[in-house]
């Protein structure tokens, strides 16, 4: 078990540089997420990190050991691929097995090392069986054995969930979280997705074009917002941006009364946004903040998002679900002025 | 019109299908099944090409059982298959293999492994035998002689005439088995290696552990292309030894070769059926063999 550290981190590919500069540290034991769009970064720097990539500039430490020129199996780590990268001639006890291969465990040991960590991902009957007599789940789970069975100090999985269907997607996350709390090895794990981001870390770092946006807990990212960015990625249905104007510490959107909120950090300019989640921004009489007529409904059975045109553009809330206005309706939408968040509209910075 | 359309879908696909397979399923019938018949027919008939056919029962079999040049030639046929399969399998593997990793004029190296595979086998079996000539005329035992090294009687010697010939048999079908190589290696998911980089197994292990296993369907469709190939193997031996086909002393003559002079030299039509209904076995045989041997797990 170890921490790791990323100092000063940069990745180039000849004169393109993809990654930027990226410190970051993960405590020993310590689950974390990347999560960002496709070619944000997140997971060169995994496989900077596993050593399948060198790294350009900058340091990579497992348990405080630099390990930038060390080959992949001398920094104990184990990864767990995307297409699992399980050999399909072989049966999945050997497959398991090849992680021990250059391991100096006596053979006996071995074998219970591998009983041991088929046990825990409850395979023990499907030792004997080809990959291609496995489900998706099950051959997930037959990587994560591969990874498992040589107990690396860090454990590194490059969106291992991407390939099943919704269903197991979420059953195999919450198996991960489980066995984390059972072995405690340290993890880092890329994902696309934010809700796996926010489900499964301890800490999330959210990344774009080869910068970290901000990294957090997942209550963190979700409720303090960095940018526009994270205030967008995390969460869903998006965060509502209502462009406004300061002024005398006052914000005025395109239409309704100007709204009162204090101002942490001073402006490039008078030009805002104003960020609001559609969970926290519901039809209401008293204090409305912004009005409109619903043009589109969705529910979701025990809310009803609704989509609202406004004269700042297209807004998401969420009503009632079992009395939602009608389309074609006026509503007045309201939110408790501490669930807003104010950004700078020209650097995109939170100010609140 | 009112019948076809009250076929379902799949049996319209059918009608379909049938429509245009007629063609060839004609034309095969006429030109592949029909004289595949009459020749195990004449293999139990003597015929001489211009008289009457006379039934003979196993007659042209007896003779061949007995008939020494036949296990020469059997011997021969088999040589070939069994030097040149393995021999170019492995070239072919180890030059893919190589080829594959580098970037580097990749292109024009492919081009140049490929080129024999286009060329003629007959112009290709000249230059060679130019090459095997002695001095001052052959390229090899002229190297051989300024290296000071004594002459080899490549193509005029019993030991060495059928491994002389042999070779660019092999070197012609490299390029082709190589490119199938290739795309075998290509074919295997680089995760698969990156996993076992991780892993930290050599580059043996990854090779005997990983390649090798995952190229099996490549290796099994190589191995009997090449060996139906080596068992056929006709146009170099006969170029290479055209003033004694098959010589000296039948020590290059192939199956097909044999066939061809009973046939076209002798006229003997029942006598070389025969001998190409016993090249069929054998190639059927070699092929079902190869094809269990390598397909099952």
């Amino acid at each position: 078990m170890a921490n790791l550290a990323l100092k000063k981190l940069v990745k180039a590919y000849g004169q393109t540089e993809v990654l930027h500069g990226i410190d970051l540290e993960v405590a020993d034991g310590e689950f974390v997420v990347f999560v960002g769009p496709s070619g944000c970064g997140k997971s060169t720097t995994l496989r900077m990190i596993a050593g399948l990539e060198e790294v350009t500039s900058g340091t990579i430490e497992i348990g405080g050991r630099v390990v930038n020129n060390l080959e992949p199996k001398e920094r104990d780590i184990a990864m767990v691929f995307q297409n699992y990268a399980i050999y399909p001639h072989m049966s999945v006890r050997k497959n398991i097995a090849f992680g021990l291969r250059t391991s100096k465990m006596s053979r006996p040991d071995k074998e219970a090392r591998i009983d041991e960590v088929a046990a825990i991902l409850g395979m023990t009957d499907l030792l004997a069986r080809k990959p291609s007599q496995l489900s998706g789940g099950q051959r997930q789970r037959v990587a994560i054995g591969r990874a498992m069975v040589r107990d690396p100090a860090v454990f590194l999985f490059d969106e291992p969930l991407s390939n099943l269907d919704a269903q197991l997607r979420t059953q195999m996350r919450l198996e991960i979280k489980k066995l984390h709390q059972r072995v405690g090895n340290t993890i880092v794990f890329v994902t696309h997705d934010q809700v796996e981001a926010m489900t499964m870390a301890d800490r999330i770092v959210i990344m774009k074009d080869g910068h970290i946006q901000q990294v957090g807990t997942p209550d963190q990212v979700y409720h303090r917002p960095a940018n526009t960015f994270v205030a967008q990625f995390i969460g869903a249905p998006s965060m509502n941006m209502l462009d406004g104007q300061l002024v005398d510490g006052r914000i005025r959107l395109a239409a309704g009364a100007p709204l009162e909120m204090s101002v942490a950090r001073p402006p490039s300019g008078a030009s805002v946004v104003l960020g609001v989640r559609p969970d926290d921004l519901a039809p209401t009489d008293a204090a409305p903040l912004i009005e409109g007529r619903v043009s589109v409904r969705e529910p979701l059975g025990a809310e009803t998002l609704i989509y609202v045109e406004t004269a700042s553009g297209e807004i998401v809330a969420k009503a009632d679900g079992r009395n939602p206005p009608a389309v074609g309706e006026v509503v007045r939408l309201g939110a408790d002025p501490a669930n807003m968040h104010l950004f700078d509209r020209d650097t995109g910075m939170v100010l609140t | 019109m009112q019948l076809y359309r009250n076929l379902t879908i799949r049996q319209k696909q059918i009608a379909w299908a049938w429509a245009f397979l007629a063609v060839p399923v004609l034309f095969y019938g006429v030109i592949r099944f029909y004289p595949t018949g009459n020749a195990i027919l004449i293999s139990f008939q003597d015929w001489n090409l211009l008289g009457s056919r006379t039934w003979t029962g196993l007659d042209n079999y007896q003779k061949l059982a007995a008939d020494p040049v036949f296990w020469k030639v059997f011997g021969n046929t088999f040589l070939y298959l069994l030097i040149g399969t393995p021999l170019s399998l492995v070239l072919s593997f180890v030059i893919a293999y190589h080829l594959d990793k580098l970037r580097f004029m990749h292109g024009f190296l492919r081009m140049l492994y490929f080129l024999p595979f286009m060329t003629s086998a007959v112009a290709m079996a000249w230059v060679w035998r130019w090459f095997y000539q002695p001095v001052p005329t052959g390229l090899f035992n002229n190297f051989l002689s300024q290296a000071g090294i004594p002459q080899i009687e490549f193509l005029n010697s019993t030991t060495n005439a059928l491994p002389s010939v042999l070779a660019p048999a092999v070197w012609a079908g490299l390029g082709f088995q190589i490119i199938i190589f290739m795309a075998g290696l290509r074919a295997i998911p680089v995760s698969y290696y990156e996993a076992a980089k991780i892993d930290g197994v050599g580059w043996f292990t990854v090779l005997t552990q990983i390649t090798l296993p995952l190229l099996r369907p490549t290796i099994v469709f190589i191995v009997v292309f090449s060996s139906i190939g080596f068992l056929r193997i006709f146009d170099h031996v006969f170029n290479m030894t055209t003033n004694n086909p098959g010589g000296p002393l039948n020590s290059t003559k192939p199956l097909v070769l044999m066939i061809y002079d009973t046939a076209f030299n002798a006229f003997d039509m029942g006598y070389a059926a025969a001998q190409t209904v016993v090249l069929f076995l054998i190639l059927l045989v070699v092929s079902l063999v190869q094809l269990r041997l390598l397909r099952s797990d």
